[in-house]
Order: structure tokens, then C-alpha cells, then sequence
């Protein structure tokens, strides 16, 4: 069985194992939080003084739910998602009946970090191709911002996908960590942790850009060296599965 | 082509307390079902996830169906280790597709065969959460069916059985071995468990094996102590040991000869030519467990 080919099926186990999960949820629960809070605070609010044009209003709905996701609920979701789908392994005691089967071991771990990185994807498709403009019809028809025409999503879908790849690195960090450490916990205080640091990190010139938690806040603030960042997340990424994938290897399950 | 199916040469692996196993020699035949027995921390768990790939072993050689464990999974071998590893959240059909996918090259079909085979056709669709612990039990062994394994690995399956499971479970064990020509190597704590099922046993205490055989030599090497009742015992055993015997002096009426190979009437026919009057020859049947518990050196409780 070639490796390409032992991955495929690791994938296409992983997908039945998160039929009906919390996991699967959250990929829809996630971005609906973002743009359900985003609504009820136009909602809610007194009207601006000045109304912005639709273009602008819609720009201002854009920007606003993409920090909101970048800076927390991007790190929290990875963290909650790499927690969730490791218990799914350690809580029945997985690895003994999945590493005795004749799959290289390495398939999966490979099919963990696909997975993880394959949910984030969906919440974020979901949110910027469906939430997003959901919200500002709803908006629009509530009466608080003028949000009328088609939304800009091939916009958001840009400074998106610069987003998704920026947050390569913590995916792979939290893939690593929730695999190895049986303990809930230990993956949920990491993450929690990890993002309220990048609060105050991120708000640095010098160091917000390189803190991994941050990184996918960058696409959003037009940092001048943003490929050098991407390219950062990409290749820790990388470097860091790769160390990961050579422990996992070699792991023992006793 | 080996006739063994697991053959292991000096494999040890100790963990730091002392816990392990040391030099073991096993030799696993073939188309039978190979009672791997000890109490409770002697390194039954320890040898199967050995034998799977699971642990390393700091010195020694394995080999699984005539291949070489280098520390990974070997195809043709199924394995339940401990409590059965389950999605709970899915029912045991979906539980049995998720191996299947990892596994590939299996049908679909086999999937309704395996779940007939343990008895759980009929609830296949529930999720195994709703499941009991002997269900549970019997959809790993499914899961260790499920890709026609030539070698099964089982530890305790018996674990969380009713007796009626557990002689279920016998009762395939025999027809797995019988009809479909595997090879069984299962582990347990109970003689009980095994002694009706295996062909084989390999007997492990504190990492060691004490014992390997067929179960039939062993029980034909059982020779219980020969216990004689005479109007003059000191002077009766001083004849015996004249002769060879071991003897016990158990009670001042009372000598319990341990082994000799002398048969029984001759000893009689000794005794009586010497002028000792003997009352009473009797030889006391000795159970597998009472063998069991010598060579493991446990109390002799009930097993």
C-alpha cells in the first residue's frame, strides 16, 4: 500500500469518525457566533451619525467579523477542534487497535493534521461565503446599516485565504500537541492560553507578526513583509509536523 | 515454511520498577488455540503489544507467521488488546467500516459476516454506547476478524463476559481454529478460561515463562502424591526412601509419597513384604489449577 494511498483511506476513516461529533459542529457553530454577534451588536446600537454608503458598510461587516475571527476565534476553534479530534483517539483507548493495523503509523497522524486543517477551512468558507452575507442581508433588512447589493466575497475570500494559510503553524502546533498528550487539558490550556498572550503580543510591531497565535491577525493589519509571515507559517508548519510525525513514529503505546 | 506461528528467541523488555518480561521463548504452534496464562502483572499485556508492535523489545527476536516484528503491524493478524478500542458515538456497524476503510481491500459483505459470527447481527445498527460490556467485548473481536486474519491475538476476551459468553466465546474459539484453520494466541488470567479451549498453554510469572506445552502433556505429567495409611510409619518411609521415594511425614499416621516411578501396587507389594500392614493407598486427583498455581506460585484459590 503505497503511502499516498494509506493516507486516502486514513481520511476517508476520519470522515466517518466525525459523523455526528461536536467536532463536525463546531466548523458551523464557530463563524455563526462571529457574524450572530456582529449582527446583534448593529442591531442593538444607536444608528452612526453618519450612514456609509453600501460598499463601505459591507467592507466595515468584512473587517470587522475577520479580526473577531482572526484574533480569537480562529485560535480557539483550532485549539478546541485538535482537542476534540485527539480525545476522539485517547478517550477509548484508539491507538492500540488503530497502530496495530498493517497502515504506516504515519498516516495517522497525517490524517489528524488534514483533518484539522480541512474543518478550518470549512468554518472559514462557511463564514465568509455564507455567514458573512447572511448577516448583512439580515442587517439590511433590520434597517440599522444599508447593506443592500452583492457582498464582497471575492474580497474577503482573498485577505481569507492569506488568513488560513498565516494559521498553518498553529495548526500543526495543536495537531502535535493534542496527539501526544492523552490529557483534555493540557491541549485546551495550551490554546487558551496561547491566545489570550497573542492579545497582547499581537498589538506588538516587533514580535506580533512572529508569534504563531498571531501570525493569521497579519493579512488583516496589511503587514508590509506578510509573504515573509505566510512563508513562516507554512515552513514551521512543515518543520514542526515533520518533528512530530518522526515522534509519533517511534511512539509506543503501552 | 515455519510450522510456529509466533516464535519469540530472549525477548525482554523491562520497564524502570522492574515490571516486564525477561528471555522469553515462546513457540506458538500453528492451527490451534495457545492459552497464554499468569496472574495479574506477570506480562501477558506486555508480550502481546510486543507481539503487535506496540512496545519495543530491548533484546530478543520475534517473529509473527514465519516474518520478522521490526516494531510495525504485520498484516495477517488480528488483535483485540484489553478493552475493546470503540467509537461509542457510532454504532457497530460504522465502527467496523472505520477499520475497514484503514485497512482497505476488504468488502463491504464482510462487515454483516463478522457481526453474524459474534452474535451481533441483530444489533449492528445501535450505537455501541447503548452496547453492554460483553457486546462491546464481542464487536472487538469482530474488529479483530474483520480482514480474515490468519493469526488472532486476543487478551482476555473474556473480560466483562457472562458464563454463557464466555462458553460462547470458546465455542468460536474451537471453530476459528477448526473451520477456518487460524491460529489463536489468547491471553488470561483464569485457567478456567483457557483450559477447556486451548490445545497449548505457555504458563507467565513475574515476566517469565514457568511453563509451554501442550496442555495434554501437562496434564499427563501430573501425578498427584501418593498418600499411605500403615501401622508403622517411621520404619514405612525409611523403606521407601530406601527405594527412591520422596516421602512427607504429614501426620504422624499419614505418608505422602511425592514421586516415584515406581507404580503404586509395587510400593504396596514392598511395604507389605517388609511386615508393614497397610490400611490405605490412595492417590488424590490434582487439578490443572492446583499445576497452575504451583508453577506461578499463587495460593491455591479458586480460578
Amino acid at each position: 500500500m503505497s503511502r499516498v494511498h494509506a493516507l486516502g483511506r486514513a481520511l476517508w476513516a476520519e470522515q466517518l469518525k466525525l459523523r455526528g461529533t461536536l467536532a463536525l459542529w463546531l466548523s458551523l457553530i464557530a463563524p455563526a457566533v462571529i457574524v450572530g454577534l456582529y449582527v446583534l451588536q448593529m442591531a442593538f446600537q444607536k444608528p452612526p451619525k453618519v450612514m456609509p454608503d453600501s460598499e463601505a458598510a459591507w467592507m466595515q461587516l468584512g473587517q470587522t467579523c475577520l479580526a473577531l475571527w482572526s484574533m480569537l476565534m480562529l485560535p480557539l476553534f483550532i485549539t478546541l477542534e485538535a482537542a476534540l479530534l485527539g480525545a476522539l483517539e485517547h478517550g477509548a483507548q484508539q491507538w492500540k487497535h488503530l497502530l496495530a493495523l498493517p497502515l504506516p503509523r504515519g498516516a495517522h497522524y497525517l490524517a489528524k493534521l488534514v483533518t484539522l486543517a480541512a474543518l478550518l477551512l470549512a468554518a472559514m468558507l462557511l463564514l465568509i461565503v455564507v455567514l458573512m452575507p447572511l448577516g448583512g442581508w439580515l442587517l439590511g433588512q433590520l434597517g440599522p446599516l444599508p447593506l443592500t447589493g452583492w457582498p464582497p466575497v471575492a474580497t474577503w475570500l482573498d485577505t481569507g485565504w492569506r488568513i488560513y494559510l498565516c494559521s498553518f503553524l498553529i495548526v500543526a502546533l495543536h495537531t502535535a500537541i493534542a496527539l501526544h498528550w492523552r490529557s483534555f487539558t493540557v491541549v485546551v490550556i495550551v490554546g487558551m492560553s496561547a491566545t489570550v498572550m497573542g492579545t497582547r503580543i499581537g498589538q506588538s510591531a516587533d514580535y506580533g507578526p512572529w508569534f504563531p497565535w498571531t501570525m493569521p491577525l497579519q493579512p488583516l493589519t496589511e503587514h508590509p513583509q506578510i509573504a515573509i509571515v505566510l512563508l513562516t507559517s507554512l515552513v514551521g508548519a512543515t518543520v514542526v509536523s515533520a518533528l512530530a510525525l518522526w515522534a509519533f513514529a517511534r511512539r509506543e503505546v503501552s | 515454511m515455519s510450522a510456529l506461528a509466533i516464535q519469540t528467541r530472549s525477548l525482554s523488555r523491562v520497564f524502570p520498577g522492574g515490571h516486564g518480561v525477561r528471555e522469553l521463548d515462546l513457540e506458538v504452534p500453528k492451527a490451534c488455540v495457545y492459552g497464554f496464562l499468569g496472574p495479574n502483572g506477570a506480562g501477558k499485556t506486555t508480550t502481546i503489544r510486543l507481539l503487535l508492535g506496540l512496545l519495543r523489545a530491548q533484546t530478543g527476536k520475534i517473529e509473527v507467521l514465519g516474518r520478522p516484528q521490526r516494531g510495525m503491524p504485520l498484516s495477517g493478524v488480528g488483535a483485540l488488546v484489553e478493552s475493546p478500542s470503540l467509537y461509542p458515538h457510532l454504532s457497530g456497524i460504522d465502527n467496523l467500516e472505520v477499520t475497514r476503510r484503514l485497512l482497505g481491500g476488504v468488502n463491504r459483505k464482510r462487515i454483516a459476516e463478522v457481526l453474524a459470527r459474534v452474535d451481533l447481527a441483530r444489533d449492528g445498527q445501535r450505537k455501541v454506547r447503548e452496547y453492554s460490556l460483553g457486546m462491546r467485548q464481542r464487536l472487538g473481536l469482530a474488529l479483530a476478524l474483520l480482514a480474515r486474519p490468519r493469526l488472532l491475538v486476543l487478551d482476555e476476551p473474556g473480560n466483562g463476559l457472562d458464563p454463557a459468553g464466555i462458553q460462547d466465546m470458546r465455542v468460536l474459539l474451537r471453530s476459528l481454529v477448526q473451520d477456518d484453520g487460524l491460529s489463536v494466541f489468547v491471553s488470561s488470567h483464569l485457567l478456567s478460561e483457557v483450559e477447556q479451549v486451548a490445545d497449548h498453554i505457555g504458563v507467565l510469572h513475574d515476566g517469565r515463562l514457568r511453563y509451554q506445552g501442550a496442555l495434554a502433556a501437562l496434564r499427563a505429567s501430573l501425578r498427584s502424591t501418593l498418600d499411605i495409611r500403615c501401622d508403622a510409619p517411621e520404619r514405612a518411609a525409611t523403606l521407601l526412601e530406601q527405594i527412591g521415594c520422596r516421602v512427607n511425614r504429614g501426620t504422624p499416621e499419614l505418608l505422602q509419597v511425592q514421586t516415584t516411578t515406581l507404580p503404586d501396587d509395587a510400593i504396596n507389594r514392598h511395604l507389605v513384604e517388609h511386615g508393614i500392614a497397610v490400611s490405605q493407598l490412595h492417590r488424590p486427583p490434582v487439578s490443572l489449577e492446583q499445576a497452575f498455581f504451583e508453577l506461578t506460585g499463587q495460593p491455591g484459590r479458586s480460578a
